[in-house]
């Protein structure tokens, strides 16, 4: 008996672990969304192109754009122009759409448009860099500046981490002659990094400049100057104005290299503009059109691979377990008397059709006539088997009435007395009057009432969406279901009817 | 709360529950393959039979509805006999006819039955409405029983019967159960009989149980129910405890009758007994069965001859006796 119970115990852990395993693995690496509401931000990234044709000649636009699948989902790209066809390329990690016309004329306008969700990305790749590069040959003040700078750079730092950050210290304090002999006159961010390359390069470190973007609401931004470099395990990056070290969560990355975003032959006056917009999509929806795209997703292996149907049906049929678990406490725990297990779980079914109210009217009432009907036969002497066919009979009856009455009232439910709440009422009235044959009136009535309660209960909890939208995204619930009831087979302790029943017991000792 | 400390003062008792006597109890010593054994009153009475243990007489059995019609030849030779399901569980569909009157029957209360009736009711037995699970069954005719003078202050017609829980051989509780107006002469706690515990050792009733509460008097007679005697105590003991050598179903309750002529009689056996005798005796079912599951443990599951075995429950299940100290494991 231990053995067997440890076993048993062992069974349920092992249900649990798979279970719960299943869940976490959906819940923590397939990012599923643990209720039906849960929504994620959705990046509407747009970037406006224009320009002025020059008149009578080809134009030929290129421009940066982000390369997909880093650290985000793509759910939409796309490219939007009048009279331009429209080319993508990928180079060394940039990706470059080239926008092309035989022929244009005035102000010319293209844009870019591009969907992304932080939900389901990938973890962004590393790609290793360099971690040496040659240094470039310098002479004169350049090079007596440089190395004036270098020295205590050197002197302050420990690592390429720090050599990085101290270096754009350095020149970020704009008053040293030094630096201001390197930047010459101009202050701008750029030319600040590229002076920082120039160090980095001297000091054979290799860094290279990348553009972000940040992902907030923004009608006007400009990409963003970082530097980064790698430093034989991931890329480090670092903001060439301030030294602040990692790059932001909501930084998304342009394009890397010196190069400029936009490049264009016969135009002028070019300009690109960003604005970023926040949208909220479901994350089932997000999924979904997902998996449209034949991007995998959690979707892949679940039951929302079934046709709209099936999944329907195993929406319903995954509540069951749940349903009859609940049975399960009321009957083991609670100590209620109900008809069988399954009866209350399928009446809970039945109201599915009819509603909990009307269904609960339509139950009493339909078994009361059918108990009185029986009762009635009863004095008549009939044996069993044809008393019961009459009682069904008479139960069909009833209810072609009732729909018919309902139907005349203008109660639509009236008639959504379908074909399978009709068999579960047959079937309860059967059962009830067989429990009224063995055991009297009261009990059946004890036991008719206790199956109603638990089957409003079921019916409740199966159709409680939240619940409904877990159990079916994540069927190893199932398998935990199962080891409770597994543990409950092993459950001794008292019913709480029974605490009522042998109270006696205990209160002679209180004497 | 409320629960948790009834539920503490419960256990302390050694109060059996039904998932505990579900689950410990019926599954482990039971195998459920015999239990058509028990199940069915006509098996039963045959292997008791052969076993030389004293039941009611049987008349003859009805297995269909043609055979209805042989009732009257089997029943001719006797003015009173008792009509049962063979599978019927709990006392349903029990008629007890007393007497005859002209062509009439009449039944223990009084009331005047046709044949029709009686008809009526074996063809209702034999479609399965009494049975367990609702399938054919047979009608049982048989001899019947008429209790010893003994308690009649203390019942109300009917026969009272003696109910004895029986574990893997030893006895651990006894009650005396005795139909009331309510229970119509039945003698099942469900349908209003009341249960009366009794002295293991001696055979001596305690106070009783009636609809789960305690009771002291017998509800239509109003006479004190404890402190009498039950005669021949020593021979039922050693007839529920062969029980188990017979069925070998470890766990079961003998219902015996003590008939004025006869003197105990094995009534029907019953593989999942009820709890409320732990109301009756004022003791708890578990406490008692771990004792004896110790000795058991003791006796490495050796089987002891059933005089042994009684007297180990005589001495150990004593009211007034040898109390054992708390079980350990509580």
């Amino acid at each position: 008996m231990g053995s067997v119970k440890l076993q048993a115990r062992l069974l349920a852990v092992f249900l649990l672990l798979l279970g719960g395993g299943s869940i976490a693995y959906q819940l923590l690496v397939q990012n599923v969304p643990l209720s039906q509401d849960e929504k994620d931000p959705v990046w509407v990234v747009d970037a406006q192109v224009s320009f002025s044709a020059k008149a009578n000649k080809p134009v030929k636009v290129r421009m940066f754009v982000p390369p997909l699948g880093v650290g985000y989902t793509t759910l939409n790209e796309s490219f939007i122009s009048n009279n331009y066809g429209v080319n993508v390329n990928v180079e060394k990690g940039n990706r470059q759409v080239t926008w092309s016309s035989r022929r244009a004329e005035g102000n010319q306008y293209l844009y870019y448009r591009l969907m992304l969700t932080p939900r389901y990305a990938d973890a962004p790749e590393n790609d290793p860099g360099p971690q040496f590069r040659p240094a470039p040959t310098l002479d004169g003040p350049d090079k007596l500046a440089a190395d004036a700078l270098l020295e205590p750079i050197r002197q302050h730092s420990a690592d390429v981490e720090t050599f990085i950050s101290e270096t754009i210290k350095r020149v970020n304090e704009l008053e040293n002659d030094n630096v201001q002999l390197l930047l010459g006159s101009d202050v701008s961010p750029e030319n600040r990094a590229s002076v920082i390359d120039l160090l980095l390069a001297v000091a054979h470190i290799p860094a290279e400049p990348v553009h972000t973007l940040r992902l907030a609401e923004s009608q006007e931004q400009q990409p963003e100057l970082w530097l980064r470099s790698f430093n034989g395990k991931k890329w480090l990056y670092f903001n060439p104005l301030n030294g602040q070290q990692g790059l932001p969560e909501d930084r998304l990355v342009w394009w890397s290299g010196p190069g400029p975003l936009l490049n264009i032959e016969g135009g002028k006056s070019a300009d690109v503009s960003f604005s970023v917009h926040e949208n909220e999509m479901s994350a089932l929806q997000l999924a979904q059109s997902l998996r449209l795209k034949d991007v995998s997703s959690f979707i892949d292996f679940s039951l929302y691979e079934l046709p709209l149907p099936a999944q329907q049906l195993y929406r319903i049929l995954v509540m069951i377990p749940v349903g009859v678990m609940l049975v399960l406490f009321i009957r083991s725990l609670i100590g209620m008397e109900t008809l069988g297990t399954f009866t209350p779980v399928l009446i809970a079914l039945a109201f599915r059709e009819t509603q909990v109210v009307w269904g609960v009217l339509l139950f009493t009432s339909i078994t009361a006539i059918g108990l009185s009907v029986r009762s009635y036969l009863e004095h008549l002497k009939l044996q069993l088997l044809p008393r019961l066919s009459v009682v069904l009979t008479f139960v069909v009856i009833a209810m072609a009435l009732i729909s018919l009455l309902g139907y005349k009232l203008g109660m639509g439910s009236g008639l959504s007395v379908a074909l399978f709440p009709m068999v579960i009422l047959t079937m309860v009235i059967e059962r009830t009057s067989i429990v009224w044959e063995e055991r009297g009136g009261t009990q059946s009535l004890k036991v008719a009432l206790g199956t109603l309660v638990a089957a409003i209960f079921c019916h409740l909890l199966m159709v409680w969406q939240p619940l409904v939208y877990f159990v079916f995204t994540f069927p190893g619930v199932l398998l935990c279901l199962a080891a409770i009831m597994v543990l409950m087979g092993h459950y001794r302790g008292y019913r709480l009817t029974e605490l009522l029943r042998f109270r006696a017991m205990v209160d002679g000792d209180k004497r | 709360m409320f629960w948790s400390k009834t539920r503490k003062a419960l256990r302390a008792r050694g109060v059996m529950g039904i998932n505990q006597r579900n689950g410990d109890y019926i599954l482990r010593y039971n195998k459920r393959s015999l239990y058509p054994l028990v199940d069915d009153k006509i098996q039963t009475k045959q292997m008791a039979l052969d076993a030389g243990i004293r039941v009611p007489h049987m008349y003859g059995t009805i297995a269909t509805e043609q055979g209805i019609s042989t009732l009257h030849r089997v029943v001719e030779q006797h003015r009173d006999f008792v009509i049962k399901p063979a599978q019927g569980a709990g006392g349903d569909g029990i008629m007890v006819i007393a007497d005859r009157f002209e062509d009439y029957f009449r039944s223990a209360s009084g009331r005047i039955i046709t044949t029709e009736e009686l008809e009526h009711h074996i063809s209702g037995i034999i479609s399965g409405i009494y049975s367990l699970g609702g399938h054919r069954d047979q009608a049982l005719i048989e001899y019947r029983v008429r209790s010893t003078e003994l308690f009649n202050r203390i019942s109300f017609e009917g026969v009272p019967d003696i109910r004895i829980i029986v574990l893997k051989g030893y006895p651990v509780a006894a009650m005396l159960r005795l139909p009331t107006r309510q229970s119509q002469g039945k003698a099942n706690l469900h349908q209003g009989a009341i249960g009366v515990g009794l002295d293991l050792a001696s055979g001596v009733t305690l106070d009783g149980t009636w609809h789960n509460l305690k009771i002291e008097r017998h509800p239509d007679t109003a006479n004190p129910v404890a402190g009498l005697t039950v005669p021949d105590w020593q021979e039922c003991l050693e007839l529920a405890a062969r029980c188990y050598d017979l069925t070998g179903l470890g766990y079961l309750g003998v219902d015996l009758v003590m008939d004025h002529e006869h003197g105990p009689m094995m009534l029907e056996l019953n593989a999942r007994p009820g709890l409320n005798i732990q109301i009756a005796m004022d003791d708890g079912l578990l406490r008692r069965c771990q004792i004896i599951e110790k000795q058991l443990e003791a006796l490495k599951d050796e089987t002891r001859p059933v005089a042994e075995r009684v007297a180990f429950a005589k001495q150990q299940f004593a009211v007034a006796g040898p109390v054992p100290a708390e079980e350990e494991e509580g």
